[in-house]
């Protein structure tokens, strides 16, 4: 058998899905057994150019991970989409939009200003902010558009599969690939993760689902016993796809939600609203007035951030509204 | 005999009896004078001690009772002839004509629009007008219009404008034959009309109201749309005065006390203040007759919360200001100063009176009635009439609403008890087609809309709102009609669900909260599943509130269709499933309650467990040694005891307690400390209560300080003591119980008179702080006054001392009333130390039943369920649920006799089709909904680890729903995708 | 002239009547809001709040029973803890939290649910449009 083509590709990320490539250890050996690796920026000197040289389809499978922020990126995805066979949406990033999607709560402007003018370690007496081209005495060097909203990979063109997690875990992208070799992946379009929500891996025990005040994390430690929530700890794992071990809650800490949301759920922040305020203060429900209604809300210090850790670009609303 | 009952009467108590038969298999018919249902509580902006909006609560029994299949209503209609004897009864009811065809009436009102002719509304206390064509209200059931032939001057407008051809002039009174096997009588109660009250100025003074006035003007439905102004100017009144005991407690014209004036005022003062927090609100009152479940902590709110000023005299006039029309109230205060004081309005807090019909009632049933004109009833037997014939509500007495609704359903359980052997043998069960299997079929909807006369069409475009429709996905069917829920278009929907293979309907009309049942069954006789229904309210919704903007009525009309339609392409089939009932139950409490409530089952034809922890029956009742009205109690248990031992249903455990309960409603499984396991499908709390024993006023320390109860005891064998000191409240309304115990002032007089007969020459002294002698219990307070008992108030400030000097007991007590000091040297000191519930927590966890603050079980719902609880199938009686006298614990346990048997009448109760569900692939175990769920529904598979929804009680109300934050639970016919569609159909493409 | 879209979701036994209740005594209000009927407020989801606002909705009204009247007991506590939550995330959204409304009528309220209507009308018509996401 022909070996297989596999492609890799990095946009707004952290670097953390290249480093859980490497992290399934030797077995990546099997990897490189069965398939060679056609195109990965950070490990290959393999230029964009040639990867327009490529037919159609040439590469087998392409792991994409990280969200898109600029042009580059999506120019990337539409390029990498046409030549590849599968497209693979590696990591919370490339599926969610992940972390860099929270920019989404600013637009360019704010951004610029704020990195490039207002932080008080940038010294930029000229107050510039990146430009798309700037002529050089050597020519003319361009620059990729910086965009308001980060999207997630699908928003741009069309993926075949989802492998969530930030970074996926050794076992899924091993699972994965495995899948790939033996030729036995779902149906197009489906994540490569378990349909259930965490609580289904989650070890800790269940007594009574009822939130009576909130902590952070650094304000408690939990019992490693009781579920989260019902210590005060906002624990994601309700509503986010299993297929990570429960890694967080074995180490004592919260589910936040890279995993992304359980399959029928169109807006991961919204139903954590739901669920969290339905179970937040139950007890003695009848008793609240309004005011202590609001101290007990307010006790969820920033909750879209903290519902939307890695979602808002895939959100209903996906973004701030930016006023004109 | 003969499986149909008659209930006269269709106010709460009516409508309640009702619909427990008709819910136990008995056919019902509900007779009311009056053209609607709904009693006085239909007037009611709110209800105490909960401020529950009154219309809300009981609107959903009117429809259910308006709608029921097994009831039939005669309104407008008196009672003219009874014969027959038990089990057997004949009665003769005149229907007076309404002037409108009952079956063609819609309801619309657009007679009463053009009706030229005005009349005083009586259901706005005469406040405001209506026409000379009318309903009552706008939820009033049924919804047929009347025309007041007394004001109707015969012009003919109505018959014209009526489309529905529904307005018969011609119409005469007619009679009908009812065959019944009891009859329950709920004819309700007047209000005391104060005009016979010269010295308050009632009707001369424009600012001085009835507390029924004074509960329409606080309504947002009343005449003032829920603004409190006063009647002279308009004016909102800073200052309000509530007289109590207009009309009650008087020589002069009823002198028994009315039982829910004080609370009631309370609740009316409370609302004002909520509308306006800068008013003066003062209650002059003689005694505060806070007695019932919650009301001692609503009278404490009052004062500290709302900060209503409560004043202790009897005004004896009012005087009004002819300029302001301010009112001046002149008042003598306990300690004896005249003063004088200012109100812009004043509420006479009206008594209750029998209706003028008692008299009539009383002879042509043959049942007697009591000195004051209610019906004469007996302790041991308050539900009963005479035979075959039985009582609820204030046709018996004065009483709440609570009360009468747990008195509605013991008369249900009485009434039905003589007929039980004709249980469903006259219920209707409709037949319907076999039902199409459209499940794999493309949708292909059918859109109907209607013009109601011209209330739609008038001002919303229907042909082209229909036009519209036709362009809709999937719609493959449009049709208009004059009016969709008149018998014809039924047959017209039906026709073309066939003709046109329609597997949607949905229809474009009124509200679906009245009108939906109708259509559902139209077109599940076409052979579609109910729910393969949609309906969308483009009159009350839209035509009656955009007259004036009849384009865009029109647009919102289409928007209204074009949701419905999305959401209709969604529909599903939904079947009711059913499980199986053990038809018997469980009764834990072997006192009165159990006793009464175990037989009750039994005669129905249950079978029944009576759970006991002690070796014997009885309960607290073992204690009581007289009644004030002069019955052996004793006896009367004897006899109780007798009867449920020869019972062939009954099974007595006694020595045992429940140690395990598991199940749910129609199938609990419950373990007793025997180790005997029984099956049974309801259970009955009647745990009892039992004295509080007190810890103050030398008790436990020098014997000669003692408890009613023990005083009781002490009576039936003689007493000597020269002189006795009661002292009510001892260890109630305060710190160590918040609550009053009902029954310590009437205990106290009971047995007061009793030692005053045994020792002519005593002196007794009552210390207490407000006298609630409530209801007929007051002519026995009258009694102990004439028969010189010392009645001294004192305040909690000031309570009464008990000292110990040399051997002799003193007690220093300060008579509030004359502000005076005095030192009693009595022989035998008596505390009325109220009632205190066991310790029910173990109970209230195995049956997953909540407790009320104050340690006894707490009810579904305070005003209307005041027998069951939340947790379907298991209900309570007697002390558990709060303290009570005798009579009411009977009532009290025959009502959980009858919501029992809407339970364990039936082979298999059928679930709710509107329910939640999971989807058992997307559902993580993380039990977020379980506590959503205030019935208890949703438990974990501890071996799936998932959870799961008992179908039975699940009442779909979706809570639990919307909290999955997987979107694995799923509420039928308003699921997600459903819900989404309409909002994604929202705005027009 | 602008005029704003609403939905409401109104529950079946309070507010729904409360608002058929308007159209029997004919009190008269303006036509922007079209209504969606649930079982009880608690049944509205902070999801179908957000996907109103993204399918054209300028405010959303959830209307239920009041605090202590509702049909299924405590629904509506849960209702309004929900709104609480999301009207403080509405905000981080940036649209402004009084495009979203919850309100108590019971069903003899007729004249309050009008008058609900009518203000939430007005005060939509001053804040204009809704404006969602945008940029680049
Ligand atoms: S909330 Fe949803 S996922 Fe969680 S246990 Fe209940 S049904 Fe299952
Ligand atoms: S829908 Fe309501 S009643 Fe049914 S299970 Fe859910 S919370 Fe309970
Ligand atoms: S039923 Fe109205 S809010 Fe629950």
């Amino acid at each position: 058998m022909d070996k297989l083509k596999f492609a890799f590709y990095w946009a707004a990320s952290c670097g953390g899905c290249e480093i859980a490539v490497l992290d399934i250890d030797e077995k990546i050996l099997n990897v490189v057994e069965k398939a060679d690796i056609v195109f990965w920026p950070v490990a290959l000197d393999t230029k964009y150019k040639d990867v327009e040289a490529f037919q159609d389809k040439y590469i087998d499978v392409c792991f994409f991970n990280g969200a898109i922020r600029t042009s580059e990126h999506e120019e990337m995805a539409h390029l990498l989409r046409a030549k590849s066979k599968t497209l693979v949406a590696f990591g919370a990033c490339a599926c969610f939009g992940g972390i860099p999607g929270l920019a989404n709560v600013s637009d360019r402007d704010e951004i610029f200003d704020l990195v490039y003018r207002e932080l008080p370690s940038v010294s930029n007496p000229d107050k510039t902010t990146p430009q798309l081209t700037y002529t050089a005495p050597e020519g003319e060097l361009t620059l990729p558009q910086f965009f308001d909203t980060v999207k997630a990979l699908h928003q741009v063109c069309d993926v075949d599969y989802f492998l969530p997690g930030c970074p996926p875990t050794p076992e899924m992208i091993e699972q994965a690939v495995t899948a790939i070799f033996e030729g036995t992946l779902p149906s197009k379009g489906s994540t490569l993760a378990p349909e259930k929500a965490l609580c289904e891996e989650c070890p800790l025990e269940i007594q009574e689902k009822k939130i009576p005040f909130i902590k952070r994390p650094y304000q408690v430690t939990p019992d490693g016993k009781r579920c989260l929530l019902e210590q005060g700890v906002i624990c994601m794992g309700i509503n986010t796809r299993a297929g990570c071990g429960a890694r967080c809650i074995k180490a004592n800490m919260p589910c936040r939600g890279c995993m992304g949301p359980t399959p029928e759920v169109a807006d991961q922040g919204a139903k954590l609203v739901s669920a969290i305020a339905s179970i937040l203060g139950v007890e003695g429900e009848e008793r609240m007035t309004e005011k202590e209604i609001e101290a007990l809300i307010a006790q969820i210090k920033d909750p879209l951030g903290t519902f939307y850790r890695y979602t808002l670009p895939i959100s209903l609303l996906r973004r701030k509204v930016i006023k004109k | 005999m003969v499986g149909s009952i008659m209930v006269v009467g269709g106010g709460i108590a009516g409508m309640q009896a009702s619909l427990d038969l008709a819910d136990s298999g008995f056919r019902v018919y509900l007779v009311d004078k009056a053209p609607t249902i709904g009693g006085v509580m239909a007037q009611l902006d709110k209800t105490f001690p909960t401020l529950d909006c009154s219309m809300c609560i009981m609107a959903p029994k009117l429809v259910a009772t308006g709608r029921h299949h097994n009831i039939h209503l005669l309104t407008n209609a008196v009672i003219t002839n009874v014969e027959g004897t038990p089990g057997n009864f004949t009665v003769t009811v005149t229907m007076k004509p309404r002037y409108v065809n009952a079956e063609k009436c819609t309801g619309c009102g657009l007679c009463a629009q053009y009706c030229p002719v005005e009349a005083v509304n009586e259901y706005d206390e005469r406040l405001t007008l209506r026409r000379g064509i009318y309903v009552d209200y706008p939820q009033a059931v049924p919804l047929v219009y009347a025309i007041d032939r007394e004001k109707c001057i015969g012009c003919g407008l109505c018959e014209n404008i009526c489309q529905a051809e529904a307005i018969e002039y011609h119409q005469t009174p007619e009679e009908e034959q009812v065959n019944v096997g009891a009859i329950i009588l709920a004819a309700g109660f007047d209000e005391f009309e104060p005009d016979t009250k010269k010295e308050y100025g009632y009707g001369r003074f424009k600012n001085v109201v009835t507390a029924t006035e004074f509960e329409r003007i606080l309504s947002a439905s009343g005449p003032f749309a829920g603004h409190v102004v006063r009647p002279s100017d308009g004016e909102v009144p800073g200052r309000i005065a509530f007289l109590q005991c207009v009309g009650s407690r008087d020589e002069n014209s009823n002198k028994y006390c009315s039982a829910v004036c004080c609370m009631y005022a309370t609740k009316e003062a409370i609302i004002a203040k909520e509308h306006n927090p800068d008013l003066e609100a003062t209650i002059f009152f003689m005694d505060m007759r806070t007695y019932g479940k919650g009301f001692e902590q609503f009278y404490k709110r009052a004062q500290s919360e709302y900060g209503l000023r409560y004043t202790r005299s009897r005004v004896p006039c009012i005087e009004a200001d002819p300029e302001t029309q301010n009112l001046l109230l002149t008042y003598e205060t306990e300690d004896g100063t005249i003063t004088k004081e200012e109100f812009d309005m004043v509420v006479l807090s009206v008594g209750l009176e029998p209706p003028k019909s008692n008299q009539e009632l009383s002879s042509i049933f043959g049942v007697p009635l009591n000195e004051y004109g209610f019906l004469d009833w007996k302790i041991f037997e308050p539900l009963k009439a005479k035979d075959g014939i039985y009582a609820c509500g204030a046709f018996s007495g004065p009483k709440d609403i609570p009360d009468t609704v747990a008195q509605a359903s013991g008369a249900a359980a009485m009434a039905s008890g003589v007929v039980s052997g004709e249980r469903g043998t006259l219920v209707e069960e409709k037949v319907y087609p076999e039902e199409l299997d459209v499940a794999e079929q493309p949708p292909r909807i059918g859109v109907f809309v209607c013009w109601c006369g011209i209330n739609i069409g008038g001002i919303v475009n229907v042909p082209e709102v229909m036009e519209y429709a036709s362009t809709l996905p999937n719609v493959v069917f449009v049709d208009q009609n004059l009016y969709t829920c008149s018998q014809d278009t039924q047959e017209k929907i039906k026709q073309a669900v066939e003709e046109h293979s329609l597997n949607r309907v949905v229809v474009a009309s009124c509200t679906p909260r009245t009108h939906e049942p109708l259509f559902q069954s139209t077109i599940r006789e076409a052979g579609l599943n109910p729910y393969l229904f949609e309906m969308t309210n483009i009159r009350d919704q839209c035509s009656w509130v955009h007259m004036h903007t009849p384009e865009e009525a029109t647009e919102k009309a289409k928007d209204l269709v074009r949701m419905a339609v999305a959401k209709s392409n969604l529909l599903e089939p939904l079947k009711s499933s059913s499980v199986e009932v053990t038809q018997s139950g469980l009764v834990i409490g072997g006192g009165i309650a159990g006793m009464t409530a175990a037989l009750g089952l039994a005669q129905q034809g249950f079978t029944v467990h009576l759970v006991e922890k002690e070796d014997h029956l009885g309960g607290l009742l073992r204690d009581i040694r007289y009644t004030v009205s002069g019955e052996d109690p004793q006896e009367y248990l004897t006899g109780l005891e007798q009867s449920l031992r020869d019972h062939p249903n009954v099974t007595i455990h006694t020595q045992a307690v429940v140690e395990k309960v598991e199940g749910y409603v129609g199938n609990f499984t419950t373990t007793l400390s025997s180790g005997e396991e029984i099956n049974h499908g309801i259970c009955v709390i009647a745990v009892g209560g039992q004295e509080h024993k007190p810890t103050s006023y030398l008790y436990g320390e020098d014997k000669r300080v003692i408890t009613q109860l023990e005083f009781e005891d002490m009576l039936s064998k003689g007493v000597k003591a020269k002189t006795v000191v009661m002292i009510n409240c001892v260890e109630s309304r305060d710190d160590t119980k918040e609550y009053c115990s009902r029954v310590c002032c009437s205990e106290a007089v009971k047995n007061a008179l009793q030692l005053r007969e045994q020792n002519p020459d005593a002196t007794i002294y009552i210390l207490y702080r407000d006298m609630r002698t409530y209801a007929f219990r007051e002519q026995y307070y009258d009694k102990a006054r004439e028969a010189g008992v010392v009645f001294m108030r004192y305040d909690p400030e000031t309570k009464p001392r008990l000292e110990k000097k040399d051997k002799s007991l003193v007690l220093y007590a300060h008579d509030s009333a004359l502000d005076l000091d005095f030192e009693l040297h009595p022989d035998l000191v008596v505390l009325s130390t109220g009632v205190s519930p066991y310790d029910n927590s173990a109970l209230s966890q195995m049956l997953k039943v909540p407790l009320d603050r104050d340690g006894f079980f707490l009810e579904a719902h305070m005003k209307l369920r005041p027998v069951d609880f939340a947790t379907d199938g298991v209900f309570m009686a007697g002390l558990a649920h709060s303290p009570k006298f005798i009579d009411e614990t009977i009532s009290q346990a025959f009502g959980t006799v009858a919501r029992a048997c809407t339970i364990v009448s039936k082979e298999r109760i059928e679930t709710e089709p509107i329910i939640a569900e999971v989807d058992e692939e997307l559902c993580c175990g993380c039990q977020v909904c379980i506590p959503m769920c205030p019935y208890n529904a949703r438990e974990l598979d501890e071996e799936e680890k998932i959870v799961k929804v008992n179908e039975v009680l699940c009442k779909g109300c979706g809570s639990c729903v919307a909290a999955c934050p997987s979107k694995a639970a799923q509420q039928r016919h308003f699921r997600d995708s459903q819900l989404s569609s309409m909002i994604e159909a929202f705005v027009r493409r | 002239m602008y005029e704003p879209k609403i939905i409401g979701f109104l529950c079946n036994w309070c507010s729904y009547a409360a608002a058929d209740l308007a159209g029997t005594s004919r009190i008269q209000y303006p036509s922007n809001m079209r209504a969606i009927r649930v079982m009880c407020s608690s049944r509205v989801d902070p999801e179908h709040v957000l996907r109103a606002f993204v399918n054209g909705a300028d405010g959303v009204l959830i209307a239920g029973c009041h605090p202590g009247d509702c049909h299924y007991i405590s629904g509506n506590y849960k209702t309004e803890r929900k709104y609480v939550l999301l009207r403080e995330m509405l905000e981080q959204f940036g649209i402004d939290p009084r495009r979203l409304r919850l309100e108590w009528c019971s069903s003899a309220e007729g004249g309050k649910f009008a008058q609900v209507v009518t203000e939430m009308t007005e005060e939509l018509k001053t804040l204009g449009p809704i404006e969602l996401g945008a940029g680049d």
